[in-house]
């Protein structure tokens, strides 16, 4: 019977009436709660997992030629870097008689400037770095930094700490 | 009469699509840059050094071959391909490690205690000198341009740990030298053009 009240559309008004009205009603609720929780919960997970700091690289380049192979290089163009195990930074320049000049403590924070003065002076200067096999990477790091920071392109090679040079750096202060 | 039915109401409906909506797109965004690390390949961590570094370079993405320093002295060969790592150190999760040392006497954290960098291995470790070291760089690399017939190369980036010796990077580099690999990166952490020392 309640079939055929729909189909026919006759029989009681009052009836018709109610079954009308739940029918045509629009505004349908969803209950986003759910949802919401789902999307916080995968929201937690991707921002705890999630790693943003990506670490960026400095690209270093060995010569490849063997250790025979010998590079001539204009004394006057040198300039020795050369790195106590403490940390502390002695520049000397390369003289042109083949000779070096006396090695001088450089501060950190000056380690920039000078080395901006030294190659505005002179283009063609070549860093050789001779580091202490005792000093902290990240030592290393902050020197290369700085060089780059002055802008002078690739031009430094690594060399050993020989004897002399720890003697010599330690002669100036360690 | 109306009035008062109105705040009658106990039903507060508080419309959540403004919510749904910056939720959305939070999720959006942390699932574009999410990148997972498998927990098996998990990296050795170790405090990486700062740089301002001008040139910019980002981390390669794929065929990497990390070296890591600890602070011990150790370095850990590891490179993202499995199937090179099966093929060289004979499992996936294999990775190298050597501590370069002139005498031969000291022994990698790994020997002495079993772990790396203080954490319980999950990895097959396998131990190498001076020479398997020198050859598992070549093998490395050789391995994955077989496999891909030479299209792809390992990038080598070095992970060195703050505190690591500078010695230790120098006999790496004269290991990375012999075994003709001149081009390599060194992986820093981004820092702000002021250095912490000033």
């Amino acid at each position: 019977m309640a079939g055929g009240d729909f189909d026919s559309g006759g029989g009681n008004d009052r009836f018709k009436k109610k079954k009308y009205n739940k029918g045509k009603k629009v505004g349908v609720r969803i209950d986003m709660t759910p949802m919401v929780d789902v999307i916080m919960l995968l929201l937690t997970f991707f921002m705890l997992t999630t790693t943003l700091a990506t670490p960026q690289v400095m690209q270093i380049n060995l010569p490849k030629g063997d250790e025979q192979d010998k590079v001539k290089v204009d004394m006057g163009n040198v300039l020795y870097i050369r790195v106590s195990d403490k940390g502390n930074i002695y520049f000397s320049n390369g003289l042109s008689t083949g000779t070096e000049a006396a090695p001088e403590n450089v501060a950190f924070e000056n380690l920039r400037a000078k080395l901006e003065s030294l190659y505005a002076k002179n283009n063609n200067l070549l860093m050789l770095l001779k580091f202490d096999r005792h000093m902290k990477y990240t030592v290393m790091v902050d020197i290369l930094d700085e060089i780059n920071k002055a802008k002078i392109e690739r031009r430094y090679s690594f060399m050993k700490m020989e004897e002399v040079d720890t003697e010599l750096v330690k002669k100036a202060g360690g | 009469m109306k009035k008062a039915r109105s705040i009658k109401k106990p039903g507060v409906k508080i419309d959540m699509t403004p919510l749904v909506d910056v939720i959305m797109l939070l999720l959006t965004f942390f699932m574009l840059t999410a990148t997972f690390k498998a927990e098996m390949s998990e990296n050795i961590e170790v405090k990486l050094p700062q740089s301002v570094n001008t040139d910019s370079t980002k981390l390669p993405e794929k065929d990497v071959m990390t070296l890591t320093l600890t602070p011990k002295g150790d370095i850990y060969v590891d490179v993202d391909n499995f199937k090179v790592r099966k093929a060289v150190f004979g499992n996936e999760f294999g990775i190298g490690v050597y501590h370069p040392d002139s005498t031969g006497t000291v022994k990698t954290e790994y020997e002495q205690t079993g772990k790396i960098a203080g954490k319980d291995v999950k990895r097959k470790v396998m131990v190498l000198n001076k020479e398997q070291f020198e050859k598992t760089l070549s093998d490395l690399r050789l391995q994955l341009k077989n496999m891909t017939e030479g299209k792809s190369d390992f990038k080598i980036v070095l992970k060195g740990d703050k505190d690591a010796d500078f010695g230790t990077v120098e006999d790496l580099m004269s290991s990375l030298k012999t075994t003709k690999n001149t081009r390599f990166s060194l992986v820093t952490d981004y820092r702000a053009e002021k250095p912490a020392g000033q």
